[in-house]
Parts: structure tokens; C-alpha cells; sequence
């Protein structure tokens, strides 16, 4: 009995890394269709939220039944609320990358601003953070996640950086205060992505540990 | 190993307890305190030593004839194995309920009264009020209140159980031991076994010895998890189910087992 739950519990592991990655790709993908103004590539990142909320959807439900039957202590159950949190998370990353991409459609067409500023950078450390995460969630080592929180600062202060950028841009220039509003917001979903990954970051070192942590 | 002793006062104090039945180590070195007004459940594999150890606690092992033992165990400092001490006093004030339900083949009342009585208590008056006191304790006075007289063998096994607590507490214990108390019960006699410990834990330190460790997580504070005879973890019940310190424990209360 104890071996099937096991198993249950390892190929959980397996789906849930397959939806943190899910939701990533979403993410990524959406900065990939902003920066080359992809109109095609972006309506298919938006078409992937059906299938995101039915991964979150199924994840969430296994893992209750997993508690409602299994009763599942210490290590086990610190892996499954652990896995739980990394499915709530995933799905919030997928749905950002889905704002992101309806922001694109407001942006095509139009000139860039200062070349998108540093959100492209800010993107590509946000990713970074979501991959390790993963990474540590999947082989159970802390390596990876260790300086989350350094690398947290490094994206809030991006996100401030755009933020005052953007102001100068909008007072220089009035017609570049509806890219530039997009440009806020965009920044402000990737530091949310960033904070998710720091969430899944203290579960995981709770899965692994036994200890809570709280990463600022 | 390290063990975290309990912040509470301990009312019973193991300390450095080697027992042997014939030429077998049963208990390696074990040493655990029992805080007063909290339930400490002792878990681990069948043989690992925890019935051993909680028979221990008020000299049940003395019937046993092969069984020799090392070490003091303390009860309100003072250890019950010393020479001057009279065991059926230590089973007076340290009392015990087994697996399965033994209620004398008696009345309800003369079950419970049946201690006091040995006890030198005479008195009509004063028996009638202990009996009602310990069956209201036990949570069994009101479904046995109209047929004190009758047989106790007509309870069903929860009840039988529950009239077994009452004629533990008719003596007036201050610890209660409980080796494997719910393992013969159905689900809902277990419930109320587990509601009892919960409300017996205000007045009396407990100690229970489980298979089930749902059961040792529900209804106790401390946890210690045993193996081999010896004492491989010792913690608050939460520590020891969230996180437990030791591979072996958290091997085994997972499932992940041999």
C-alpha cells in the first residue's frame, strides 16, 4: 500500500514539474512574442490557459484525494503541500505570461520605446528563477535556490528602475503613455512571477528541510 | 541521538533502562521522561520494546519471571524499583488498561468499586459516589446509570473499555497506562476512547502504546518512536509527524519500511 503511494507520489512529482514548466514556457514565450512583435506566436500562448487551468485543475484534485486517503505524514506530506503551492504558482506564471501576450497585441505595431527598456533583461532573471526553482523541486536539492533571495532584490529593483524610466518617457513624450502604461504592467507581472518563485523556493526548502523559511 | 526532554514537568523519569527476559536485551539503554497532564504515545514496529517499556512504568514486568532490569525509573523522583517500595502501591497510583477489555465477571458497580473496596473503603455512600464520579469520568455514566447492577460482560467492547478506564480511576491514579487501548474497537468506540484521553489529559499524565500512528498523531503531545529496544526519536507529536530528526522514523511512520 505504502509502495503505490510512493509511486503515486513520484509520478505526481513528475506532472507537477511538467506544469511548473508549462506555465514558464507561457511566460517566456509571451517575451519572446513581445520582443519580436509576434502577433501569431502570442494568440498561442494565450490559447494554452485552457489547457493550464485543466493541469492545475487535475494537480489540485489528486493531491487532496492523495491526503484524503493516504493520511500521509512527515516527508510525504511536506512533498505534497510543497507540490500543491508549485501548482498554485505555476498556474499564476501561466496566466501573467498570458497578460503579457494580450499586452502584445496593444504594443505590435507601434515603435518601441527605448528597446522595451530592461524588461527583456528583468525576463530573463525572472525565468532563470522559475527554472532553478523547478530544478530544486525536482531533484530535491537546495543548490540551485540558495540565493533566491539576492536575486529577488536584483528583480524589484528592475521593476523601480522601469518604473522611473517610464514616468521620464511619459512626460517627454504624451503618446508614448499607453506603451509605457503596458510597460509598467508587464514589469510589475514579472516581479510577481519573481515572487512566485520565491514561494515555491520556501516550500521547497520545507519539503526538503522540515523548516520553514521566509525568502524577503 | 539526541533527545529533546519535554518542557513540562515530568511526573515519571526513565533513565538509563537496560531490561533483559532471560538472556534478550528487550530495552537498550532507554532513557524518556512522561510530562504530567499530557498524553505521550510510544510508536515503533511490533517488538520493538514499547508494551515492554510501558509495563515498565509500574513494575508489570515484576510478574514476568525471566525479566531482569537495570537502570531506575522515577516516579515522582523516587524510583519504583528501590526496595522499600510496594509494587501494588505503584499500580494504585500508576494504573493500566490493556488491549482487550477484562472487566471482572461482575456487576458494572462492583467492577469499579471493586479497587476502593480493596482499598479498605466500607462505606455504601462513599463507594455509590466513586462509582459515579469514575464512570462520569469514563464517559460511560450516562449509558450505564439505569443498570449499574447488571453484568459488565453485556457492555459492548468500547464500554467494556471505558468501564476498564473507571476501575482504573476508582483508585484515584495520578498516570494512566494504556497498551494498545482502541486496537480491539470499531471506529466510533475508538472515537470515544480518544475523546476520553483528550479530557483525562487535564487531570492525569497518559501514556499510550499504538500500532496506529493516525491514532498516535490525533490523540497525543509527545511522541517517542522506538526500535529495537531502544528509543530512536523523542519529540513533541507535531515535530515527530511533520519533521521528524531521524531516517528511521520518518521511514517508518511513511510507510517506507524494511
Amino acid at each position: 500500500m505504502a509502495d503505490k503511494f510512493h509511486d503515486e507520489i513520484l509520478n505526481l512529482k513528475c506532472d507537477v514539474v511538467n506544469m511548473a514548466r508549462f506555465g514558464r514556457t507561457m511566460l517566456n514565450d509571451s517575451m519572446i512574442a513581445l520582443q519580436l512583435q509576434d502577433l501569431e506566436m502570442a494568440r498561442g500562448v494565450k490559447g494554452r490557459k485552457v489547457t493550464l487551468q485543466e493541469q492545475h485543475d487535475s494537480l489540485e484534485d489528486r493531491i487532496f484525494t492523495m491526503i484524503a486517503l493516504y493520511q500521509p505524514v512527515a516527508r510525504d506530506l511536506r512533498t505534497l503541500v510543497c507540490s500543491l503551492m508549485i501548482v498554485q504558482s505555476s498556474e499564476r506564471i501561466g496566466r501573467y505570461g498570458k497578460d503579457i501576450a494580450n499586452a502584445t497585441r496593444h504594443l505590435a505595431d507601434t515603435d518601441t520605446t527605448g528597446n522595451f527598456i530592461s524588461i527583456p533583461h528583468m525576463s530573463e532573471l525572472v525565468v532563470g528563477m522559475i527554472d532553478d526553482a523547478t530544478l530544486a523541486y525536482e531533484q530535491e536539492n537546495l543548490n540551485t535556490i540558495e540565493d533566491m533571495s539576492k536575486r529577488d532584490d536584483v528583480v524589484d529593483s528592475l521593476r523601480t528602475s522601469i518604473f522611473r524610466e517610464c514616468l521620464t518617457y511619459m512626460m517627454e513624450d504624451p503618446r508614448t503613455i499607453t506603451r509605457c502604461t503596458h510597460y509598467v504592467m508587464i514589469s510589475r507581472f514579472l516581479e510577481r512571477s519573481g515572487d512566485h518563485a520565491c514561494k515555491m523556493a520556501e516550500k521547497i526548502h520545507y519539503m526538503v528541510t522540515g523548516e520553514r523559511t521566509e525568502i524577503k | 541521538m539526541v533527545i529533546h526532554m519535554t518542557e513540562c514537568k515530568e511526573i515519571i523519569q526513565v533513565d538509563h533502562v537496560n531490561l533483559w527476559y532471560g538472556d534478550s536485551l528487550a530495552l537498550r539503554d532507554v532513557t524518556i521522561g512522561m510530562p504530567d497532564r499530557q498524553v505521550t504515545a510510544l510508536i515503533g514496529p511490533s517488538g520493538c520494546g514499547k508494551s515492554t517499556l510501558i509495563r515498565c512504568l509500574n513494575r508489570m514486568n515484576d510478574l514476568v519471571d525471566t525479566c531482569r532490569i537495570q537502570g531506575t525509573v522515577n516516579f515522582h523522583s523516587k524510583n519504583i524499583y528501590a526496595s522499600d517500595v510496594d509494587p501494588v502501591d505503584i499500580r494504585r497510583k500508576i494504573g493500566m488498561v490493556f488491549q482487550r477489555p477484562n472487566p471482572f465477571p461482575k456487576s458494572i458497580y462492583e467492577n469499579v468499586s471493586y479497587g476502593p473496596r480493596v482499598h479498605g473503603i466500607k462505606e455504601r455512600k462513599q463507594l455509590d459516589a466513586i462509582v459515579e464520579k469514575s464512570l462520569k469520568r469514563a464517559a460511560l455514566w450516562d449509558e450505564v446509570k439505569d443498570r449499574l447492577h447488571d453484568s459488565a460482560m453485556g457492555l459492548s467492547g468500547g464500554q467494556q473499555q471505558r468501564l476498564c478506564i473507571a476501575r482504573t480511576l476508582a483508585v484515584e491514579p495520578e498516570v494512566i497506562l494504556m497498551d494498545e487501548p482502541c486496537s480491539a474497537l470499531d471506529p466510533i468506540a475508538t472515537a470515544k476512547i480518544e475523546n476520553l484521553i483528550e479530557e483525562l489529559k487535564t487531570e492525569y499524565c497518559v501514556v499510550i502504546v499504538t500500532h496506529n500512528m493516525q491514532q498516535a498523531s490525533r490523540v497525543s503531545d509527545y511522541t517517542g518512536f522506538m526500535y529495537m529496544g531502544e528509543l530512536a526519536e523523542f519529540g513533541t507529536t507535531r515535530q515527530i509527524f511533520e519533521a521528524p530528526r531521524e531516517t528511521l522514523t520518518e521511514n517508518y511512520i511513511t510507510g517506507r519500511f524494511g
